[in-house]
């Protein structure tokens, strides 16, 4: 038998995600993406780098331009797939799997969330110059302005939310 | 309803990630064929193949397997060379010999490279190889190698007479005497006969210089083992071309035992990318082909072989 007890609705509203949450999301995000697109490029990359240690490779892609440009061409192709990843993800569901598991979500500041705004959201995970610079300017933009937003974020319109109740 | 809409949620994840999983395969197997083998390895010794008939020609296309380009050769000596782990190199030889300018453009980058040089001459390490071999500080044959033969050739062969056969003359063109020197089409007069032996006795020259040079030979002895003779292995040490009998083995211990360090050997060789294949399937054998055999055969008369 079923009863309606016809209580209340919760009382919810949306709030910029806490920056441990994002931080978090991340993490998991960038460790499932190592394995999702960096498990297949592993036998390439030990192929063409020794594994031993870092100085020694460091020093081997100085003196070996060559190399250094295949080197760079392969992290170019991961950004451009960890890149789609984020991008499908967030525009198919508006979660990526680590958002997912800390409960937090994207979504478009304008009218609806387009896949471009996607894209230009995560465009810092492409490694080429100017965009690397966006790996130190988003996180000072997260920290020190007001909307807590990236400055990725400003620019595809979106924002990334939690639900909070305000019960708690 | 909520169900159902988190069942093709999930769906839609998956099918994402296994879409990423195949793109990052496909995108390692493509960047794999088109880097081609130049791979960058660990250990302390370089051992870099030398065979092949030694050429300024690139090994850029699947024909080629019997050339030993220097331009590749030298880039690899030049790798190893600025690689600071590699404490020596060994020059793994097998081949008849070359061009005169592929010859030098490898000896001097033996000599610049500054390591440890070890040259182990295989089946056969003659003529321009044998000169190569020779700037390396310590040479190591099997005592059935076939090296020395430290001279230079420019025979061809000269067709006229078969042009007379078939009524067809060689009208002669040219301003400077010598400017068509070495055309198959006609005999050589007695001048040119002269001034093609002058040139093939200074490349000689040079090539004996080098090889006393490098094994510290006196005068008699050098112009003792120049005279074009090759020379078995168990000949070559008695004369002064080779240091040690033996193979890799032997290489490897001087190397430990000089440099006291355990040697790990790492392979120095450029493999042909199927860009570069692509290449040079495109550019100078349909050349060639399309020129025709005939043509072909008259480019490669070339003077001075150190063969």
């Amino acid at each position: 038998m079923r009863t309606n007890l016809n209580l209340p609705k919760e009382a919810v509203f949306k709030a910029p995600a806490v920056f441990w949450k994002r931080l978090l999301a991340f993490l998991i995000d960038i460790l499932i993406v190592d394995f999702v697109i960096g498990y297949p490029f592993r036998r390439l990359i030990i192929r063409l780098i020794p594994m031993t240690d870092f100085s020694k490779s460091y020093s081997y892609l100085v003196s070996n331009p060559k190399a250094a440009a295949t080197v760079s061409l392969i992290t170019f192709v991961m950004g451009l797939l960890a890149l789609l990843y984020f991008a499908l993800l967030e525009y198919k569901t508006g979660q990526t799997l680590g958002k997912m598991l800390v409960n937090i979500r994207i979504e478009s500041v304008a009218k609806e969330l387009t896949f471009f705004a996607c894209v230009m959201r995560s465009i810092f995970l492409i490694f080429i110059f100017p965009l690397v610079l966006l790996w130190i300017i988003d996180p000072l933009f997260l920290i020190f302005t007001r909307d807590k937003r990236r400055l990725s974020e400003v620019l595809s319109r979106t924002r990334t939310i939690e639900i909070r109740s305000l019960m708690r | 309803m909520a169900k159902k809409q988190q069942k093709s949620r999930w769906g839609v994840i998956i099918g994402i990630l296994l879409f990423l999983f195949l793109l990052a395969y496909v995108f390692s197997g493509i960047l794999s064929i088109l880097i081609g083998g130049d791979d960058i390895k660990d250990g302390n010794v370089a051992l870099i193949p030398i065979k092949g008939v030694i050429s300024t020609q690139d090994k850029a296309d699947i024909f080629d397997s019997g050339v030993a380009s220097s331009g590749q050769i030298v880039k690899d000596i030049e790798k190893a060379a600025k690689n600071p782990e590699i404490q020596a190199i060994i020059f793994e030889i097998d081949s008849p010999g070359g061009t005169p300018v592929a010859t030098d453009e490898i000896a001097t980058a033996v000599e610049r490279a500054n390591k440890t040089a070890v040259a182990w001459i295989r089946e056969v390490g003659a003529s321009g190889a044998y000169w190569v071999a020779s700037a390396a500080e310590h040479v190591v044959a099997n005592r059935m190698s076939i090296t020395g033969s430290i001279g230079v050739f420019g025979s061809y062969l000269e067709f006229s007479g078969l042009l007379d056969d078939w009524n067809v003359s060689y009208e002669r063109l040219v301003a400077g005497k010598y400017k068509d020197t070495g055309v198959p089409l006609r005999k050589l007069s007695p001048q040119e006969k002269r001034m093609l032996q002058r040139k093939l006795d200074l490349m000689h020259q040079v090539f004996k210089d080098e090889v006393q040079k490098n094994r510290g030979l006196t005068n008699s002895q050098i112009e003792a083992v120049s005279q074009g003779e090759f020379y078995l292995g168990n000949e070559a040490i008695n004369i002064g071309l080779v240091d040690e009998l033996g193979g890799k083995k032997e290489a490897v211990d001087y190397i430990e035992k000089k440099l006291n360090i355990s040697a790990e050997i790492t392979v120095y060789e450029h493999k042909v990318s199927f860009l570069e294949t692509l290449a040079g399937l495109l550019n100078e054998k349909s050349f060639f082909l399309g020129r025709g055999i005939g043509d072909s055969l008259s480019n490669n008369a070339r003077v001075g072989m150190l063969t």
